[in-house]
C-alpha cells in the first residue's frame, strides 16, 4: 500500500522487540502478514501519545487496540488468516477469548501488581522510556488500571480477599497454558505451517512472560516446563525478529536492548538508534559499535 | 437425592406478563439445561432472597443435601465429582477447544447482554431499572438499580468496552454467533453426538436472547440469521425441556 503505516508502541528488552504484550501482538501480526510497518518506539520526547498504545497511524486514520488494528490491516489486504478454514477462524476467536479471560489477568498481575516484580523491574523499565515527570505518573496509572481490571473481572464474591483472587487467577493461567500446550502439540504453529492471528496473540502474551527476568516467577516457571510453547516463542523470535550478530544493537541503562525494524525517534532522523548510554557486553564485543538501523523488511 | 435449583423471584407483574421467570437469565438457563442433560432429578424453586442464600451472591445455585454450589463452572465441577460428566469422552485437544469456546461465549455474549441491559439508555430506562428494582420498595428499587448500573459501567470501562457504541457491540455479537455457527456446522451438538457443558452454555445464552423482549430486536435478529443455531436451540428445548413436561413457546 502506498500510505505509510506507522505504529507507536513500547520498546523492547530482554531479547524482545517489545515488552508490552499488545504492542508485540501487532508487531508479530505485521511480520506474519507482510505489512510494512514503521515502528516508532515511545521515547524520552514529548511527541506522540502514550495512553492507548499500540496505535496505528496512517494518512487518514488513527486506530488503537490490537483487535481493531488487526482488522484494519486485514482490510488493507494484509491478511495472515488467508489460508484458514471457517472453522479455524472460529477457533481463533475462541482461543483469543480464552487468552484474554484466563491468561491476561495473571500476566497483568505478574507485571503490574506483584510488588516485587513491579517495583524492581516493570516500573523502572517503563519509567526509563518516558520523560520526567510523566515517568512518575504513568507507570502508577498503568498499575492501578491493571489491578482495577483484575478485581472488576475476577474479584467477584466469594473471592473477597486479593490473595484468593491471586490464587484463582494463577490457577486459571496455568490451566490455560496447559491447554495451549496441548493444542499446539508438536506443530510449528497453531494452524499448520504458516503463522496466523492466533499465533500472533499467543506470542504476544507468552513472550514477555517467557523472557523478562522477574524476581517472582511462578507463572514463568510453569511456562518453562511447557517446552513446546517455549520453542514456539523462540522460533518466532529467530525467524521473524531476527537476532543475528550482524544486526544492530543499542543498550539502555537497565539491560541489553535489541531494537528491531526501522526505529525512528520522533525528533530527529539523525538520532537513529544512538542511545545516550551503551555498554559492551561479551556477546557483542565483535561488533562493539552502534550502527544505524538497517531497514528491516519482512522476512517472507 | 434431589437437586434444588434456586433462582431469583421477581415481582408478581413480571411473572404474569412474560409467563415464566426462565427466559431472562442466561446463566439459569445454561445451568438448567446442563442439569437436564446430565439426567439429574431437579426441582426449580424461586425465592426473592435467593441471591442472599447463594454462597457467591449469584443466582442460580443448586442445593443438594447440605451442599450449596453456585455458577456454572463450579456446578459442572461439583456434578463431575459426583460421577456425572458430559465431557469425559473428549480428548485433550477437544477439551481445550470446549473451554476456549465457553470463554468466547462468556467474553462476547455475556458482556454484550450486560451492555445491552445496563449501558444502552433506551433499554435501561424502559425495562432494566424497573425489572431489577421490582422486588424492593421505594426508594430502594431506584438506589439498587443505579448502583448496579454504575458497577456494570465501571466493569465495561475496565475491559475496554466503555467507548463501544451499540452498533459495535452488535457486530461483536454477530462475529461470535458466526464463529459458533461455523463450529457447529451441520452437527447435532458441538462435539457431535453428545451434548456437553458448551452446548448447555450456548443454549442458555441464545435462548435468553431469543425469548427476552427488549426495546429493539436487533440482538435476536443477529442470532436468527444463523439457522443452524436456531435449530440447535429448538432441538435442545424439545429434547430436554418439552419432553419432560416443561415445554413452552420458543
Amino acid at each position: 500500500m502506498a500510505a505509510p503505516l506507522e505504529l507507536s508502541c513500547w520498546g523492547g528488552g530482554w531479547g524482545l522487540p517489545s515488552v508490552h504484550s499488545e504492542s508485540l501482538v501487532v508487531m508479530a501480526y505485521a511480520k506474519f502478514s507482510g505489512a510494512p510497518l514503521k515502528v516508532n518506539v515511545i521515547d524520552n520526547t514529548w511527541r506522540g501519545s502514550r495512553g492507548d498504545v499500540p496505535i496505528l497511524t496512517t494518512e487518514d486514520n488513527i486506530v488503537s487496540q490490537p483487535a481493531k488494528i488487526l482488522n484494519f490491516l486485514r482490510k488493507q489486504k494484509y491478511n495472515a488468516d488467508y489460508e484458514l478454514s471457517a472453522k479455524q477462524g472460529a477457533d481463533t476467536l475462541a482461543y483469543i477469548a480464552l487468552l484474554e479471560e484466563k491468561l491476561l489477568p495473571a500476566v497483568l498481575h505478574t507485571f503490574w501488581v506483584e510488588s516485587d516484580n513491579y517495583f524492581t523491574v516493570t516500573k523502572p523499565w517503563f519509567a526509563s522510556q518516558i520523560p520526567f515527570p510523566l515517568s512518575l505518573i504513568l507507570p502508577g496509572r498503568m498499575s492501578r488500571g491493571a489491578l482495577n481490571r483484575i478485581l472488576l473481572t475476577r474479584g467477584q464474591p466469594p473471592l473477597y480477599h486479593l490473595r484468593e483472587v491471586e490464587a484463582q487467577i494463577y490457577r486459571d493461567a496455568k490451566e490455560c497454558l496447559n491447554l495451549l500446550s496441548n493444542r499446539l502439540g508438536t506443530s510449528q504453529f497453531f494452524f499448520g505451517n504458516t503463522p496466523s492471528t492466533l499465533d500472533a496473540y499467543v506470542f504476544g502474551f507468552l513472550a514477555p512472560l517467557y523472557k523478562v527476568r522477574f524476581p517472582k516467577i511462578q507463572l514463568q516457571e510453569h511456562l518453562k516446563q511447557l517446552s513446546n510453547l517455549c520453542r514456539f516463542c523462540d522460533d518466532i523470535l529467530s525467524s521473524y525478529f531476527r537476532i543475528s550478530l550482524g544486526a544492530f544493537s543499542c543498550v539502555n541503562r537497565y539491560q541489553q536492548q535489541i531494537d528491531f525494524g526501522e526505529v525512528h525517534s520522533h525528533d530527529s532522523t539523525t538520532r537513529k538508534l544512538i542511545a545516550s548510554e551503551w555498554r559492551h557486553l561479551s556477546s557483542w564485543t565483535r561488533y562493539g559499535r552502534c550502527k544505524s538501523a538497517e531497514t528491516h523488511t519482512t522476512c517472507k | 437425592m434431589q437437586l434444588l435449583l434456586l433462582c431469583r423471584e421477581t415481582s408478581w407483574s413480571d411473572i404474569l406478563c412474560l409467563g415464566a421467570e426462565r427466559e431472562r437469565d442466561p446463566v439459569r438457563n445454561s445451568v438448567h439445561a446442563f442439569l437436564q442433560m446430565c439426567n439429574l432429578p431437579i426441582k426449580v424453586v424461586c425465592r426473592a432472597n435467593a441471591e442472599y442464600m447463594s454462597p457467591s451472591g449469584k443466582v442460580p445455585f443448586i442445593h443438594v443435601g447440605n451442599q450449596v454450589v453456585s455458577e456454572l463452572g463450579p456446578i459442572v465441577q461439583f456434578v463431575k465429582a459426583k460421577g456425572h460428566s458430559l465431557s469425559d469422552g473428549l480428548d485433550e485437544v477437544q477439551k481445550a477447544e470446549m473451554k476456549a469456546y465457553m470463554e468466547l461465549v462468556n467474553n462476547m455474549l455475556l458482556t454484550a447482554e450486560l451492555y445491552l441491559q445496563w449501558c444502552d439508555e433506551a433499554t435501561v430506562g424502559e425495562i432494566t431499572h424497573a425489572r431489577y428494582g421490582s422486588p424492593y420498595p421505594w426508594p430502594l428499587n431506584h438506589i439498587l438499580a443505579y448502583q448496579k448500573q454504575w458497577e456494570v459501567k465501571r466493569k465495561m470501562k475496565a475491559i475496554g468496552w466503555g467507548k463501544k457504541t451499540l452498533d459495535q457491540v452488535l457486530e461483536d455479537v454477530d462475529q461470535c454467533c458466526q464463529a459458533l455457527s461455523q463450529r457447529l456446522g451441520t452437527q447435532l451438538y458441538f462435539f457431535n453426538k453428545q451434548p456437553t457443558e458448551l452446548d448447555a452454555l450456548v443454549f442458555g445464552h441464545l435462548y435468553t436472547i431469543l425469548t427476552t423482549q427488549l426495546t429493539n430486536d436487533e440482538l435476536s435478529e443477529k442470532v436468527k440469521n444463523y439457522s443452524n443455531l436456531l435449530a440447535f436451540c429448538r432441538r435442545i428445548e424439545q429434547h430436554y425441556f418439552e419432553d419432560r413436561g416443561k415445554g413452552r413457546l420458543s
